[in-house]
């Protein structure tokens, strides 16, 4: 059987998932954490995975929205979609920020790529300012963060619209990226509310108010938006589980020996191999009390000790991990 | 914010490695890869010191 060559031009990108899209959980489905969240701190990640806030003055809630099946408002037939409520700002320096750090600096240095998104507001006129930034690790030999600032606007209405801008993301010639730690990363702000002071980073927003909807969130390298890429669940919500995870179930510790009177270890491993070492919120499970604590710790697992529980009592854990840029 | 250092296993005697940060009980790794170390060390920096380990 002879074999013929297949054009590239003939095949669909719109259904072959390509890996283009940079943003994770985009679509809004992964809500590890909290489906919402009120009164959200600042450089927190409250709610929706992989989506991080940063503020200052406002008052910011934040929920998981669905959409209603069969709307043609969005095409597609997408699930969620991230609202972002906004008040009580009107100061000068008040500011909030919804971003998505993109792991490793390399990413589209030098070259010009494209952010889409759907989004609308409960206040038409209502803007979200761009802005891309850089930063080469936690570590004294790396560069300094690089702030482009005021990368391009766009203007919401009450009905969800498309949006794409194509951005150049600068290049990283002469920088220095800390070898020994794996936090350098590519920076996606967008902006909610910016006072007088944010002028040059935020285009000149200004205070802003209201419900700001943000659905389908792709960025890409190219001068154009494709459709967006839906990637199944499980792949979506193991990128985010790089960065952050919760178990749905309950570990136990074990006895090592007989007779030991309560040093008991258990261990966890982590459904995929996250970023770093995290960190990790163990809580008692039922039936326990006493000291609990790591013993050991790394990237792919855990090892929980307790100490002190009483020969007669039972011993599991909850945990979160954390290993979050 | 407030850290607490960890000591050694209660069992095995060998450091534990981690800071605990008080207001979550959160076991932060003494890895500079961690963000939240990275807060931890900011926080040193600014003049302040973690409180003890258990005996």
């Amino acid at each position: 059987m002879s074999l013929t060559q297949i054009k590239q031009s003939n095949i669909s990108s719109d259904f072959n998932p390509s890996y283009r899209n940079l943003i994770i959980n985009g679509a809004m489905q992964i809500a590890q954490r909290a489906t919402s969240a009120t009164g959200v701190s600042n450089s927190t990640y409250p709610a929706l995975d992989r989506w991080k806030y940063f503020l200052s003055g406002p008052t910011v809630n934040v929920s998981q929205e669905s959409f209603s099946l069969g709307q043609t408002d969005v095409s597609g037939e997408p699930e969620f979609y991230l609202r972002n409520t906004i008040s009580s700002n009107s100061g000068a320096s008040d500011y909030a920020i919804v971003a998505q750090h993109i792991e490793d600096v390399r990413t589209f240095a030098g070259q010009t790529c494209t952010l889409s998104f759907w989004a609308k507001s409960s206040v038409s006129g209502n803007k979200i300012a761009i802005e891309l930034n850089q930063t080469f690790g936690g570590g004294g030999s790396a560069s300094a963060r690089v702030v482009t600032g005021d990368s391009d606007v766009v203007t919401l209405s009450t009905s969800w619209q498309k949006f794409s801008v194509t951005l150049t993301v600068p290049s990283i010639s002469g920088k220095t990226i800390d070898p020994s730690t794996n936090t350098s990363y590519l920076e996606l702000y967008l902006w909610l509310t910016g006072g007088s002071t944010w002028d040059s980073r935020a285009s000149s927003i200004g205070n802003q108010s209201g419900d700001f909807d943000i659905a389908l969130v792709q960025f890409e390298a190219g001068e154009s938006a494709t459709e967006f890429e839906h990637r199944p669940y499980g792949l979506e919500l193991a990128l985010c589980q790089r960065y952050y995870y919760v178990p749905l179930n309950y570990r136990w510790l074990y006895a090592l020996t007989s007779g030991n009177t309560g040093n008991r270890r258990g261990n966890a491993d982590f459904p995929v191999t996250m970023r770093s070492q995290p960190t990790v919120t163990p809580t008692w499970g039922q039936y326990a009390s006493g000291t609990l604590g790591l013993q050991f710790g790394s990237a792919q697992g855990v090892t929980f000790y307790s100490d002190g529980v009483p020969d007669t009592s039972y011993t599991t854990v909850i945990f979160t991990a954390e290993a979050e840029l | 914010m407030t850290y607490k250092l960890t000591g050694n296993d209660p069992l095995l005697g060998t450091p534990l490695n981690a800071v605990i940060r008080l207001a979550d009980n959160a076991w932060i790794p003494i890895d500079e890869a961690n963000r939240d170390y990275q807060e931890y060390l900011e926080w040193v920096a600014e003049g302040n010191t973690p409180e003890p380990a258990d005996e």
